[in-house]
């Protein structure tokens, strides 16, 4: 029997070729959709998670706050892992990455390359977590000084082969050059991982006063013997606190106890966050890379699921409308004897036969376009992934469920009816007007709506953020990196630069309001009597005396930093924020102190200017209090550039480099590209939404189409009717179109208040926003609407305009 | 074979009932074969659907083979259909996306026949009905004789005790009536099947041995 349902099954797919093709290829797309999103998501889930030791390795958070800054850190104090391991018996092991010195110069054959992806990481690093070694000892690698453990794509770059990289000697430059040996060669760090690097040097060679349990910068990773609850865990920072960090900080400041120190509403806290929450769950200061967002997996769980609903109503659909047309099969098979349990079981087969070829069909869409959404979404997602048994077993079981709720509308329905009944015809006119089925239009269009509502929303706040006053000018604004001159060659460099045609302005100033340049974050006290009452921490950008101008900012009060003023060393210009938390009064000659360190003096600023306020930190963020200062540091230099020929300045300005750096890299960046940089997982996200928005309206309107072509066909002989008495075009087109419409026009009403509900959502994690317009659900209202009714018209058209005899003979 | 006693059948149209049969009583012995024939709306088809357990009777009892089948669950009236009656409609009702030979196969199949079994039965019946050239072809690739032959066909496959037919030649001309009328007769004298059949001509109503005249829903002969 079941070999006769797979024939009957496959002829009428065949007989049904276009009502077939639509009704696969919607579904297909929309298994596409899913399984993409799904692999993208099972990505996110996914990272770090290749550690063996995944479950029991920690990252240390520190949270501080002082005069009223929060500073929320991925990193802790040097010695607090080797602390928490000789106090705490539940600590395994711990170890440490120290990446705060950014990106190095390494030598290959004469040339330089600046190299981002570089660490000291401590030898036992690849004890915990789990980064195989191609050739070497990873255990033992990093136990010298003057060693470097590199993947295999720096072996291959740096010595053609991992075999020839090992055992030689790298050289390395920032500010001195130092050799370090290849002792190990590793196979590169999986892409889902909150870190990666391409070097991992020894810890021994960083510079640094360890010992601080002050100072926050490195990364540590501490491995819990199996069965600790790390909540638990957590309690114990407040012994550590009180045992080592309140012995240092009283020696720093007059702090008399940790109870006085909160009481002026400071605070210091310790937590450990698990290794596989960092990807979706952390956002902090000095994170290792720009972490995912588990709003985003939700987001997109949700449109993984609406595709998919939108896909198997279709389905579900048109399989019922177009087994109207079936009714009379029905009736003679009943005639003829047959069970009400064979026909269910014929109709269930031939729709889950449908389903499994629009599956085979999706997996061959999603082989194609992986490459071309791993590029949208950023990621190195494979096909390879749904060969795991969760994904064999969903995939395996979705025709059914699919099929079976799309067969059994038509099975049950059909097969209850008395035969003669049907073959009378008298079923027809019910199936129709299907509720259930006008329902699942409206679900569908609603769905659609608001993922087009969402994707336009989206894609405002995206350009508020391009377009927003951000308080300087980042365009054309020209970044070199002058890490590798000498500073008098730097400024012979700059002074150089300034003279070529179409250099407006210039300076020095590695502090940039884009993320990944220098910070430098300091705690200053606003009376010369320093104690944890009177003490605020703020940024604090050295910069020169061009960095204002050049940058574009606006003094709003006081003045610019100027060379006729000799005692403008200790001056500083504030941003509005910080002339805000001052308190009233002109903030313009006030007085701010800080000191160095424990016995160092105390020194005074004077406050000469007010710097309208600019972000700095991505746009989620209010502006933090900050301050500049004159500085002298030449690592970077910017300056703006008003020329129509971009790129020959650029050669010119490459030319002047090369002569006076040779064998250094030019490294340059655009301030707008940086910038745009900060919100790149916000365009990904846009992107992949506007992506899938635009097939679910595709699917929907498949299905759309579908029924309206189906729907034209079962009354193709009332039309012929109406035109012979007398009806024009318009008003067919209109009766056949009408129903349609009401039905979006429904969903658009039920769509609008979601979408507005679900994007001020979205839109609450961002300090700046866009505001949502009216006109936002008009435009999304009428593109559906359009859509539909182009859709639909299309068929209706066809219908009116077709010789009523034709169709009258033919019945 | 048949006994029909006392029965009636109506639609409730609006707020009174319209009686389409009243108080029907037949006999139709094995063997026999019977036109029924009567005015368009007198009841002819209602009459044919409730003898072949298509329809039930509102009132009155129905005897089959002698089993009292007024009652029956949908499920028994099913297997009685599959397994001792045979249908022939005037529209042929054949299944537009079988072919000539997956039509006749079908009740075959409904019965539980293995595949060389119904390859056989087919094979026979093609043969018989000397379509074995269009086996392949689909319905709307053939006359309207050819239908209604293939109709027949499939009607007597499973070997059927009863056929009825409902104006079988009603949409064909007069030479393929008289083929179809030649094949009841051979069929009902050489395989003794009974055939019930309504028909509007009087010529065609001579084939049979006994004719049944409805009107207004009452048998008047
Ligand atoms: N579902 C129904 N509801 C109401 N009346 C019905 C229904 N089905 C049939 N009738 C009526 O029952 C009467 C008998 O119908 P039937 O089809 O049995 O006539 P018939 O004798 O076969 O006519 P014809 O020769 O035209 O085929 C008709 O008057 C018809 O209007
Ligand atoms: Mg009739």
């Amino acid at each position: 029997m079941l070999k006769y349902y797979f024939k009957i099954a496959l002829r009428n797919l065949w007989l049904q070729k276009g009502f077939s093709a639509i009704n696969i290829i919607g579904l297909a797309i929309g298994l596409a959709c899913f399984i993409m999103i799904a692999l993208y998501v099972t990505d996110e889930l996914s990272y770090d998670r290749y550690n063996e030791k995944a479950d029991r390795i920690y990252r240390i958070n520190s949270d501080i706050r002082f005069g009223g800054t929060d500073l929320n850190m991925a990193v802790s104090a040097d010695p607090m892992g080797a602390t928490l391991k000789k106090d705490y018996p539940q600590v395994e092991d711990f170890t440490r990455l120290y990446a705060s010195e950014g990106s190095k110069l390494f030598k290959r054959g004469t040339q330089f390359i600046t190299e981002d992806r570089v660490t000291y990481a401590d030898s036992n690093l690849f004890n915990v977590f789990t980064f195989p070694s191609l050739i070497g000892n990873t255990k033992t690698a990093l136990n010298e000084p003057n060693t470097v453990v590199i993947n295999e794509t720096t072996a291959k770059k740096y010595f053609t082969t991992s075999e020839n990289a090992m055992g030689k000697m790298m050289e390395c430059k920032d500010d001195k050059t130092q050799l370090y040996k290849v002792t190990a060669v590793i196979k590169g760090i999986p892409k889902n991982s909150h870190f990666n690097f391409d070097f991992f040097l020894s810890m021994d060679n960083v510079e640094y006063e360890f010992g601080n349990f002050l100072s926050h910068n490195f990364h540590t990773y501490i491995l819990l013997k199996a069965g600790t609850d790390y909540k638990a865990f957590n309690k114990n920072f407040i012994q550590v606190i009180d045992k080592y960090i309140l012995p240092q900080a009283k020696q720093f400041m007059n702090i008399k106890s940790m109870e006085d120190f909160a009481k002026s509403g400071n605070k210091i806290e310790y937590s450990l966050i698990p290794l596989t929450a960092i990807h979706l769950h952390s956002e902090r200061n000095v994170e290792l890379s720009a972490n995912g967002n588990i709003q985003y997996v939700y987001i997109f769980s949700a449109v993984a699921i609406f595709i998919l609903l939108i896909a198997c109503i279709n389905f579900m659909n048109l399989s019922t409308a177009r087994s109207a047309g079936r009714a009379k099969e029905v009736g003679i098979r009943k005639v003829l004897g047959t069970e009400k349990k064979s026909l269910i079981g014929q109709f269930l087969t031939e729709s889950t036969i449908t389903v499994f070829i629009a599956l085979f069909i999706a997996v061959g869409i999603t082989w194609l376009s992986l490459s071309w959404f791993n590029n949208l979404a950023g990621k190195a997602m494979q096909l390879s992934t749904l060969l795991k048994p969760q994904y064999m077993i969903f995939l395996a079981t979705l025709p059914f469920v699919v099929g079976t709720l799309a067969g059994m509308y038509p099975a049950f329905f059909l097969s209850s009816f008395q035969p003669i009944t049907v073959l009378k015809g008298k079923i027809n006119a019910g199936f129709k007007k299907s509720t259930l089925r006008s329902s699942l239009v409206i679900f569908q269009f609603a769905a659609s709506i608001i993922l087009i509502i969402g994707t336009i929303i989206i894609y405002k706040q995206l350009n508020y953020i391009q377009t927003t006053k951000t308080g300087f000018n980042k365009d054309q604004l020209l970044v070199v990196d002058n890490a590798s001159m000498k500073t008098s060659t730097a400024e012979t460099f700059r002074n150089e630069v300034s003279k070529l045609a179409g250099v407006k302005a210039s300076s020095f100033g590695g502090f940039l309001p884009v993320s990944n340049s220098s910070r430098n974050d300091q705690t200053f006290f606003t009376d010369a009597v320093m104690s944890d009452k009177n003490g605020f921490n703020m940024q604090v950008w050295r910069v020169d005396y061009n960095y204002i101008p050049t940058l574009g900012m606006e003094i709003l009060s006081g003045r610019n930093f100027s060379e006729q003023y000799g005692s403008d060393s200790s001056a500083l210009i504030i941003n509005e924020t910080l002339a805000k938390s001052l308190g009233p009064g002109d903030p313009i000659g006030k007085a701010i102190y800080n000191s160095d360190g424990p016995d160092k003096p105390t020194r005074a600023y004077t406050i000469i200017g007010v710097v309208k306020n600019f972000n700095f930190e991505s746009l989620r963020k209010n502006v933090a209090p900050l301050c500049m200062r004159l500085g002298n540091n030449k690592w970077m230099s910017a300056y703006r550039v008003e020329s129509g020929d971009i790129k020959s300045l650029l050669a010119k300005v490459e030319d002047k480099f090369k002569a006076m750096s040779p064998g250094m890299p030019f490294n340059y960046s655009f301030l707008d590209d940086s910038f745009d940089n900060m919100y790149r997982e916000e365009q990904r996200v846009g992107k992949v939404a506007l992506t899938f928005a635009l097939l679910a309206v595709l699917i929907a309107c498949l299905g759309l189409f579908g029924l309206a072509t189906y729907m034209a066909e079962q009354r193709t002989k009332e039309i012929g009717v109406r035109k012979v008495l007398g009806a024009t075009v318009p008003n067919i087109v209109t009766m056949l179109s009408k129903d349609f419409l009401k039905l979006v026009f429904i969903a658009f009403l039920i769509a609008a208040p979601i979408a507005w509900l679900a994007m001020h959502e979205w839109l609450k994690d961002f300090a700046f926003r866009t505001n949502i317009g009216w006109w936002i659900f008009i435009i999304a209202g009428v593109v559906a609407m359009s859509i539909a009714l182009f859709t639909v018209s299309f068929q209706a058209i066809k219908a009116a305009i077709a010789n009523p005899l034709k169709s009258l003979k033919a019945d | 074979m048949i006994q029909l006693k006392k029965s009636y059948k109506y639609y409730n149209t609006g707020s009174r009932k319209a009686y389409v049969l009243s108080d029907i009583s037949l006999d139709i012995a094995a063997g026999e074969f019977v036109s029924i024939m009567g005015p368009s709306g007198s009841g002819k088809s209602t009459l044919l659907h409730i003898l072949g357990l298509l329809e039930e009777p509102n009132d009155g009892e129905y005897l089959f083979l002698g089993e009292n089948v007024s009652h029956l669950t949908e499920k028994k009236r099913t297997e009685l259909r599959r397994n001792q009656i045979g249908f022939v409609f005037q529209a042929y009702h054949l299944i537009d996306e079988l072919t000539v030979y997956e039509n006749i196969e079908t009740p075959l199949l409904y019965k539980g026949l293995n595949s060389s079994e119904r390859k056989s039965r087919v094979a026979e019946l093609l043969d018989k009905f000397n379509i074995v050239g269009r086996k392949d072809l689909f319905p709307s690739q053939l006359s309207g004789g050819q239908q209604q032959l293939v109709g027949i066909a499939r009607a007597i496959a499973g070997n059927p005790k009863v056929i009825f037919a409902d104006e079988p030649t009603g949409n064909l001309h007069s030479e393929q009536a008289t083929e179809i009328m030649e094949l009841f007769k051979k069929l009902n004298e050489q395989e003794k099947v009974t055939i019930v059949q309504v028909t509007h001509s009087e010529h065609n109503a001579t084939y049979g041995n006994r004719i049944i005249r409805l009107k207004d829903g009452l048998v008047v002969q």
